[in-house]
């Protein structure tokens, strides 16, 4: 990994901390996770694991809504889906360059799914804290689970493209240098 | 990848997401609903119920006082001597209200009041409807070989 690279990776965990922070009145609505999905589609699953991770790591012990051991490993751990998701969309070479319509869809599709994931594996953690059903957890939560899952939908339908475009035509990655 | 050339995957991917999403909302105002009924469970409230008999006899038993979180049919045996069966997964189907029981055509159907589509049929089992304050409510012993059934004459 090169130092452009390593600058690149140091940015994008500040970005998503400094994003989280910015938008910490818009409940549920982060870019966070596209940050973190990007990371791991430029860098590799690993890169996108520890972006994900690290992020949570400072921004959960700092997080404005308050501490919880217990939901803070299973966010820490649950963002890392994003990164892992990247890295292996990544790895089967899907080409985006184009700016087609369908690209949107699934791109859009994948943040809710992953989303969705990411807020099973919460709401779980969520429940077993506060000794509630996990049925009555998701239930209850649903308002803010859907505010999640379908503004990620847009995020990555929207954003996903043009920010690995930018990334590109910066230099910040080309595909021989991911695992130098 | 294929997935991106294949249009039907992805349509059905996004109506799988649709539908996540729909049960979640589905999910929340239902438990929001009962929550509703609960609390409001007790509360004094009125109802206007109409008993027609099919020939020519209609009694109108304005302003019964009910509590919140009654259905149809604790309202109707408030007012009627009535006899119902409990059909499992079903609910109740009323078999004689006043001693006048079903018999092929004529059974007893109810109907509700509405300002958007006046008389609407009843579109549950009577002992699942939970009647709101002020609501009027009809008992209509009629032919039910006419299709659409016959509102309850004005």
């Amino acid at each position: 990994m090169n130092s452009k690279n390593t600058a690149a990776i140091a940015i994008l965990v500040a970005l998503s901390i400094g994003t989280n922070y910015a938008l910490v009145g818009i409940y549920n609505v982060k870019l966070m996770d596209l940050i973190t999905f990007v990371s791991g589609f430029v860098f590799g699953p690993f890169v996108g694991v520890f972006v994900g991770v690290f992020s949570w790591a400072i921004y959960g012990v700092l997080n404005p809504y308050g501490f919880v051991l217990q939901i803070w490993v299973a966010t820490m751990f649950s963002e890392a889906v994003y990164g892992v998701a990247g890295g292996l969309l990544h790895m089967v070479n899907t080409n985006f360059n184009g700016k087609s319509f369908w690209h949107v869809v699934f791109l859009g599709n994948l943040g809710f799914l992953l989303t969705l994931v990411y807020d099973l594996i919460t709401n779980i953690a969520y429940a077993h804290v506060l000794g509630q059903d996990v049925l009555i957890a998701m239930v209850i939560g649903a308002p803010f689970t859907l505010t999640h899952e379908l503004s990620n939908a847009l995020l990555f339908g929207i954003c996903f493209i043009p920010l690995t475009t930018t990334l590109k035509i910066m230099g910040v990655y080309s595909i021989a240098n991911i695992r130098k | 990848m294929r997935i991106l050339e294949n249009k039907w995957a992805l349509v059905s991917i996004t109506i799988l997401c649709w539908s996540i999403a729909a049960t979640f909302s589905t999910g929340y105002f239902y438990y929001q609903y009962l929550g509703l009924i609960e609390r409001t469970k007790g509360t004094p409230i009125h109802i206007n119920l109409g008993l027609n008999y099919g020939n020519g006899t209609i009694r109108w038993f304005n302003n019964t006082e009910a509590t919140g979180g009654m259905t149809l049919l604790n309202v109707t045996l408030l007012v009627a001597e009535v006899n119902y069966t409990i059909w499992p997964g079903m609910g109740a189907f009323v078999d004689s209200i006043a001693n006048i029981e079903n018999a092929y055509p004529f059974y007893w159907m109810w109907w509700t009041w509405t300002s958007y589509s006046g008389w609407v049929e009843g579109p549950v089992a009577c002992d699942k409807y939970v009647v709101a304050n002020g609501e009027t409510l009809y008992w209509y012993y009629e032919n039910t070989t006419i299709s659409p059934l016959p509102p309850p004459p004005p």
